[in-house]
């Protein structure tokens, strides 16, 4: 007999997953760059695509949402195929992107850039809960976008997309560029959003930063997924993840 | 005192107009980073529908502020939806052929219906009568428009930059496919924000009806001192363009004031300088929006090796030679001039990518001036031709050294605007005959030997012409020259980093562009001893834009077919009057939407090589 522990945790994998990603190809015009990714998120889970620069982590991403790439394949988000819908709907849906160039913009203020994403779902934060969570973003909220910083950009980044009631995050190098603080403080945001239910597919390079944040890891090679493990369980394969950033 | 305050007053008048039509191009460039050429007839159709509902159902001024511009408005929405929506993947250019080729179809249609007469619009009776201001009568209505259409100014520009959905607006025409990606349905934004643009003419057309009378090209001229008043103020402000609007009215009515015969063209000279100090235009912030997607297919095909061409070229030289057996000469001639014409125009858009939308300038300056030596100065055809053709370069060069500082759109309105100046100036120079145009140039015996009043020899002469034009254009699409430009084409940073300068790659084949137009145009006042006002006017302009697509854009036969089959419907349908308008217009948005390579360019692909 299984006792019933193992048999929580089985049924729990067995269930379908959140994300399901299967044979994904993207191309960007005639220049073919994702080869067939697959994947899965579970709900509540934090997990990474690792990877060096170019191999197609936030090519992947913007398939996902739909965004400026030509995709084929399966992507079944709660159940529902994604693969032919416009991305506005993808977004209706449930999941929410920051782009790794941040995408703020700067014909509009912080607290404009803060309201611009559309709630579509309940359990969003309010805007006040936003500034709590970033301070610094309440103190410069008539700011210009792009006057911000590199890591109040970041954060606004970040803080848009969580007030929409989204359920998956897909973030895209949220640590790119920024001071040792700042990365702190993002990993310490990434663990609150986690600890309040939120699901998040996270692209890094900063392999030290994923590990301190997320409970699986797949490793991306020219546009295929050639690795996956557990939190913890790198062991010595990919050495070269040893370093904290993998470098290209 | 008096006097010059009216005139001042008219000024500002006109520039309520400008303001809120340049305010509605800016809003629908923002986001859909095309021109609106058929806002000056969306505006035309605000004051004429103003009139129809107040002739046919009674509806008063106050009805009509409120009515026409969401009828019109949503008339634009789904042209949006239908027709527009098609061009975004294409290049910039196909947005502007296409409501190019709108404009034509609306305005040839109300002139089908209505007349090109002058319709009176009553002026409210609320607004009747004039107020003493001591130093001047106000005429109440004046005063409402100017105050109105700032109001109607204010509220856009605090839509746009207070609200919500203006955030929405902003955003979305900085970055769209990330906007979209957050849930908003821009497609649907755009839809909107066209209709805006257009209620927003529309809305200005009602104010006019009373004021100007009311008639179906009243848009048409006006649209093309709006694009100069774009140009001056810049793409990219919504104040900008408000502020360039009156700012442009109010010169413009102070100059008339002092000198009354300069007022037509000043606004261009405005924009001259403009151009010189500050390219981007006042306001105007270095172009870098977002641009869609690029359809390969949509781009016209360069040109194949050289000596590819030879056995076509000898073909279409003997066809030509014995044409005039099967088909009369006189005819033949006409599709020859313009084929010409068509491809100096072509040497432009098809293989450095600026499309021009004032080439009837060179063509029109150059038979005036080709005809003034021959008339009144006794030069033989030879120099006449040589005369006219310099006189076109000339105008290259300096509308060139302005024009080739701006890119696509720009560079399309810029031109537009030149050539109405010289229209301006055409209409008013003693030596063009005014209406009546230039008659009865003598076509003298070209080097003493060859009478060019006879047909025969005439024709042969004018063949002989066009193969020389062709085959200089020929000649520097594949001289090293064309390469460098092909270079820019495809890539004008690299070709920058490489040391090249564009702009004075640009220039020079503008020049050579607008010399083979202006030997057109000399060789055309020959043929048909007259030069005239049509021949400089901007439907002329957009003739030669025709027939260089319906032949194939980048083809190097395309001019010549394109010219045959335009100047042969022209002939055809000439007794249909203003259809024919209509009907080019069609043959525009169906050569955009499902035509784009043209006869040629499918020929060339059906046989497989390029021709
Ligand atoms: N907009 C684009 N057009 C064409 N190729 C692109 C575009 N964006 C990325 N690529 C190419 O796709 C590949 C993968 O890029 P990307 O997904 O950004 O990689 P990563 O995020 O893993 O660094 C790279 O070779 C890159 O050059
Ligand atoms: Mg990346």
């Amino acid at each position: 007999m299984n006792d019933s522990k193992t048999m929580n945790v089985a049924t729990a994998r067995l269930a379908a997953p959140m994300l399901q990603v299967r044979n994904l190809h993207a191309a960007y015009g005639e220049s073919k760059v994702l080869h067939g990714m697959a994947f899965e998120v579970h709900k509540g889970e934090v997990v990474t695509l690792l990877g060096r620069n170019g191999v197609g982590k936030t090519t992947t991403l913007k398939a996902l949402i739909g965004m400026g790439v030509h995709r084929t394949g399966s992507v079944i988000f709660e159940g529902r195929e994604l693969i032919t819908l416009p991305s506005n709907d993808i977004a209706k849906a449930g999941i929410a992107y920051c782009p790794e160039e941040r995408g703020i913009f700067s014909s509009l203020d912080v607290e404009e850039n803060l309201l611009l994403p559309p709630v579509i779902g309940r359990g969003g934060m309010t805007l006040d809960q936003l500034y709590e969570l970033f301070p610094n973003l309440y103190e410069r909220r008539h700011s210009q976008g792009t006057k911000l910083s590199g890591g109040e950009q970041q954060m606004l980044a970040m803080a848009r997309i969580l007030r929409t009631g989204a359920t998956l995050l897909l973030l895209d190098e949220v640590t790119e560029g920024l001071a040792p603080v700042i990365v702190k403080k993002i990993g310490a945001v990434v663990r609150q959003l986690k600890a309040a239910g939120l699901t998040i597919l996270l692209v890094e390079q900063n392999v030290r930063f994923a590990e301190s944040v997320a409970d699986r890891h797949y490793m991306v090679e020219h546009g295929v997924v050639v690795d996956t493990y557990a939190n913890g369980e790198r062991g010595d394969r990919h050495e070269t993840l040893g370093s904290a950033k993998l470098s290209s | 005192m008096q006097a010059f305050l009216s005139q001042v007053l008219l000024g500002l008048i006109n520039g309520a107009f400008y303001a809120m039509l340049s305010l509605g191009l800016a809003v629908i460039f923002g986001l859909l980073n095309i021109i609106n050429f058929a806002h000056g007839a969306q505006y035309m159709m605000g004051a004429l529908a103003a009139w129809l509902l107040a002739t046919y159902f009674g509806v008063n001024y106050w009805a009509a502020l409120i009515v026409v511009p969401v009828i019109v408005g949503g008339l634009g929405m789904l042209l949006e939806k239908t027709v527009i929506r098609r061009t975004y993947r294409l290049e910039h250019l196909f947005g502007l052929l296409l409501t190019l080729g709108i404009a034509s179809i609306i305005e040839g249609l109300f002139v089908n219906y209505y007349g090109a007469v002058g319709r009176p619009y009553p002026v409210p009776s609320m607004l009747q009568g004039a107020v003493n201001l001591g130093f001047m009568v106000l005429p109440l209505y004046r005063a409402w428009v100017i105050v109105a259409s700032l109001a109607v100014c204010l509220i856009t520009w605090a839509v746009i930059e207070r609200t919500k959905l203006g955030s929405y607006l902003r955003a979305a025409t900085e970055n769209p496919p990330l906007v979209l990606a957050f849930g908003i349905n821009v497609p649907r934004m755009i839809m909107l924000t066209y209709g805006l643009g257009v209620g927003l003419a529309a809305l200005a057309g009602v104010m006019a009806a009373p004021i100007y009378q009311v008639n179906p090209l009243m848009g048409s001229n006006l649209i093309i001192v709006v694009f100069a008043v774009v140009v001056i103020g810049g793409m990219g402000s919504i104040m900008g363009s408000v502020v360039t609007g009156f700012g442009v009215g109010l010169i413009e009515g102070i100059t008339k004031a002092l000198w009354p015969e300069a007022s037509g063209v000043v606004v261009f000279v405005l924009m001259a300088i403009v151009l010189l100090i500050k390219p981007a235009g006042l306001f105007g912030k270095p172009f870098s929006g977002a641009t869609l997607a690029l359809d390969p297919e949509a781009r016209p095909p360069l040109a194949g090796e050289p000596r590819q061409y030879l056995v076509p070229i000898l073909a279409m030289a003997a066809l030509l030679i014995v044409a005039p057996a099967f088909i009369y000469p006189v005819f033949l001639m006409k599709v020859l001039c313009f084929a010409l014409f068509a491809v100096s125009f072509n040497l432009l858009i098809g293989f450095v990518g600026l499309g021009s939308f004032g080439h009837a300038m060179f063509l029109g300056l150059a038979g005036y001036v080709t005809g003034h030596v021959a008339r009144n100065w006794g030069w033989p055809p030879e120099f006449a031709i040589l005369g006219g053709t310099a006189a076109a370069a000339a105008l290259g060069l300096v509308t060139g050294v302005l024009a080739v500082r701006r890119q696509k759109i720009y560079f399309a309105m810029v031109t537009l605007a030149f050539a109405e100046m010289v229209y301006f100036f055409c209409v008013q120079a003693p030596f063009t005959g005014g209406e009546d145009g230039m008659q009865q140039i003598p076509q003298g015996k070209l080097f003493e030997l060859i009478d060019l009043a006879q047909t025969m020899p005439l024709y042969y002469v004018v063949l002989c012409i066009f193969l020389l034009g062709f085959l200089i254009a020929f000649r520097t699409i594949n001289s090293p020259f064309g390469q460098v430009l092909k270079a820019i084409r495809e890539n004008e940073p690299r070709a920058i980093s490489l040391g090249y300068n564009p702009d004075r790659y640009k220039l020079l084949i503008f020049v050579i562009s607008a010399a083979l137009a202006g030997l057109a145009g000399s060789m055309k006042a020959i043929v048909f001893q007259i030069a005239s006002l049509q021949d400089v006017y901007h439907s002329t302009s957009g003739d030669v834009i025709l027939m260089a697509l319906v032949g194939g854009l980048g083809t190097i036969f395309g001019p010549l077919v394109g010219a045959f089959a335009i100047v042969g419907m022209q002939q055809y349908l000439a007794p249909l009057g203003q259809w024919v308008v209509v009907v080019q217009g069609v043959i525009f948005v169906v050569c955009v939407l499902t035509f784009r390579q043209g006869i040629i360019g499918l020929l060339a692909r059906w046989i497989g090589r390029p021709l």
